[in-house]
């Protein structure tokens, strides 16, 4: 055995080891109750009918949890008989919009916010900020008046103009912004360049990590979104994913092989995006979680 | 001589009017989006609130919307009036333990703050009965669901994210891993994973939840179909003669405690929520300086004191942060409870946002609704001016 001198060595370490050993497992444990469901889901998105009744286990380790042969062509069936597929094109064109909509107004309101002087910018700030706290729900009935006197009942604006400015992330550009400092601005300003080109030019190269992160977590809210579009869509033409997929589940009811197929259908996209982005949004989340 | 001093202001003053001008025009579209879309609404649900109001606007009705909601006014007031006595007396109460040690000369002000919380629970076991009976029997049940909801969740998620924050705190390899794997339940679009603990949580007697039960040695439950309160099921509490006393069978509906599908629903909360609550604490661990540690060790302080007046006073922002997020997202949660409800269990699970949004979308009741819906902006509300105050007063800032 190793010998640190001291005569004390191997214990120590044979502690830490075991300390280590514990974090491991208890962190280990953890983490399979995290991805359990996703594991349920994805083993059931693979079996039979008959297979989700009576091949069932609740330890993934046992092979009564997964199909016997893989069905792949469950997800065939639950992209093209529940409409998935067009479901699932609406939501990229709603997301992928909004997203633009977004940058184009939040970009210039938080480079305002942060960088320039105007009268009354606090008052405006504040009042912007406050709407952060109105939930969902109180807004909804007035804003359907208001869509419905516009007739953009079914329609992709409907969808995507009221969601293309938002406060919180007005907010959260302008907690980056505030952070580049104001002598590399005063620099290019005496090089003759306006507020324009220094958006776009130095401030918006320097927050590309922000404006990714922000970009994922629009694309993601809009995925998401359910209340909204289950009130301004009457007709499948415009329907996003999310209300497909409640449909679909509620009409697929007893085949659960095909709810599970429909469910992976509808996470892939983020799930994917987040794992491109994981280090980055991780950080994100974590260190402006407090500020949010 | 004026016009030397002049020429400069104007100029001034001209370049301050194109500064303005500029300034403007950046935060113009954002600006006028939320305002139309986020402000002027709030003003036109007042408005729709005073209308008979279904899909077309109807007659003019004053308050009578606010009335079959509330049903009479007196018991209203009495209500609010106890909300305010309990906070005045939990304030006088403060206040005393705040100068902990000091010996308080006016021992009367701890008895009077007892007195106005007896005052004003008093106040609340009587006015909160006659509210659900008189007004809105389903808006006050969906009350009571929300508040176990909040109960039910918040505490729980803190101490689970607290509990593997700890363990997360130091660098280790493969921290990276763990982190993205916590997250990945907040991340995913809640619809897809609410799908998904509907089938685990399902009443089948082959569903997950119901494999896991029976591993125990348990007989499988009704789980997300199963409207019945756990407290009532599992020691047999609340219950009560069909026409007892309506004070008794309010209170009775809090005894049986949440239903058991609505724990079903807390139980899909932990799972997307405590991870992410772990993280946010791991930051806030970080933050904490490590000298202070250092410091309690060598004065030989155990690791649980370490804790308890190291680890939880510091942390206090990151809690009170949490527990707002917490209690004010259970107030506005939608799309978790709407995947999850089951239409066979009435309104067992229905929250108010719940409540509200089937009274606008399924019953077409505009005017109604908006009343509604302003009173939960008005529980909001208040709660938010709550953590306000608490914030400034008791945060530790690690000063």
């Amino acid at each position: 055995m190793a010998n640190d001198g001291l005569g004390r060595g191997p214990s120590i370490r044979r502690t830490r080891v075991r300390r280590m050993f514990a974090l491991h497992l208890l962190l280990a444990v953890g983490g399979i109750l995290a991805i359990l469901p996703f594991l349920y889901m994805i083993a059931n998105s693979l079996k039979t009918y008959g297979e989700t009744i009576t091949r069932v286990s609740a330890i993934p380790f046992s092979p009564l949890f997964w199909p016997r042969v893989p069905q792949w062509k469950n997800y065939a069936d639950a992209w093209q008989s529940g409409a998935l597929s067009h479901y699932f094109l609406n939501s990229v064109v709603i997301s992928t919009v909004t997203l633009l909509g977004l940058y184009a107004t939040t970009v210039p309101a938080a480079f305002g916010f942060s960088k320039l002087r105007f009268a009354g910018k606090n008052l405006i700030f504040t009042l912007l900020i406050a709407t952060l706290i109105v939930p969902e729900t109180v807004l909804l009935i007035p804003n359907y008046l208001v869509i419905a006197r516009l007739k953009w009942i079914d329609t992709l604006a409907a969808l995507t103009v009221p969601f293309m400015a938002s406060a919180f992330f007005i907010f959260l550009l302008r907690q980056f912004f505030n952070q580049i400092p104001n002598t590399i601005l005063e620099s290019a300003r005496i090089d003759g360049s306006s507020n324009v080109g220094i958006m776009l030019r130095i401030v918006t190269p320097l927050s590309t990590a922000s404006l990714s992160t922000m970009g994922f977590l629009a694309f993601t809210g809009a995925w998401n979104s359910l209340q909204w579009p289950l009130v301004v869509t009457q007709t499948p033409k415009w329907r996003p994913i999310a209300v497909g997929l409640t449909t679909f589940i509620s009409e697929a009811s007893a085949q659960i092989h095909l709810r599970m197929a429909a469910a992976v259908i509808a996470l892939i996209p983020v799930a994917v995006l987040y794992i491109v982005a994981q280090r980055q949004i991780t950080e994100a989340v974590t260190h402006t979680g407090l500020k949010g | 001589m004026d016009a030397r001093v002049n020429a400069p202001n104007m100029v001034n003053r001209s370049k301050r009017l194109m500064n303005n001008l500029e300034g403007y025009l950046f935060i113009g579209p954002a600006t006028i989006l939320i305002a139309v879309f986020g402000l002027f609404p709030i003003a036109y649900t007042v408005f729709v609130s005073l209308f008979r109001w279904r899909i077309i606007r109807g007659k003019f009705i004053g308050l009578a919307n606010y009335a079959e909601l509330f049903g009479s006014a007196g018991w209203l007031l009495l209500f609010v009036l106890s909300i305010f006595i309990v906070a005045l007396g939990f304030v006088l109460l403060r206040k005393k333990r705040a100068r902990q040690g000091v010996p308080d000369p006016a021992l009367f002000r701890t008895s009077a703050a007892f007195l106005l919380l007896i005052a004003g629970l008093a106040g609340l076991a009587f006015s909160l009965p006659a509210l659900w009976t008189t007004g809105d029997g389903n808006v006050f049940d969906a009350l009571r669901v929300t508040v176990y909801y909040s109960l039910g969740t918040v505490p729980v998620q803190l101490a689970g994210g607290l509990f593997l924050a700890l363990f997360f705190e130091r660098k280790f390899r493969g921290r990276q891993v763990y982190r993205v794997i916590y997250l990945l339940p907040y991340i995913v679009p809640t619809v897809a994973s609410a799908a998904v603990f509907q089938v685990l949580f399902s009443l089948r007697p082959e569903s997950f939840a119901n494999l896991i039960v029976r591993l125990l040695g348990g007989n499988a439950l009704g789980w997300l179909g199963d409207p019945h309160g756990i407290f009532g099921m599992a020691f047999g509490w609340g219950k009560v003669a069909s026409d007892a006393n309506p004070v008794v069978s309010y209170w009775a509906s809090w005894v049986r405690g949440p239903s058991l599908a609505l724990t079903a629903i807390m139980i899909y909360n932990y799972w997307v929520f405590i991870g992410y609550y772990a993280l946010i604490y791991a930051n806030g661990l970080a933050n904490i300086p490590r000298q202070l540690y250092e410091a309690a060790e060598v004065d030989g302080a155990s690791r649980w004191t370490m804790f308890r007046n190291i680890t939880v006073p510091l942390l206090s922002p990151t809690t009170y942060f949490l527990t707002m997020l917490g209690i004010i997202g259970t107030f506005k949660s939608f799309n978790s409870v709407y995947v999850l409800r089951n239409n066979t269990i009435g309104n067992a699970v229905d929250t108010l946002s719940i409540n509200i949004f089937y009274t606008f979308f399924s019953q077409s009741r505009f005017g109604y609704a908006a009343a509604a819906s302003l009173f939960l902006f008005a529980l909001v509300l208040g709660l938010t001016v709550v953590q306000r105050r608490l914030m400034e007063e008791r945060v530790n800032y690690g000063e």
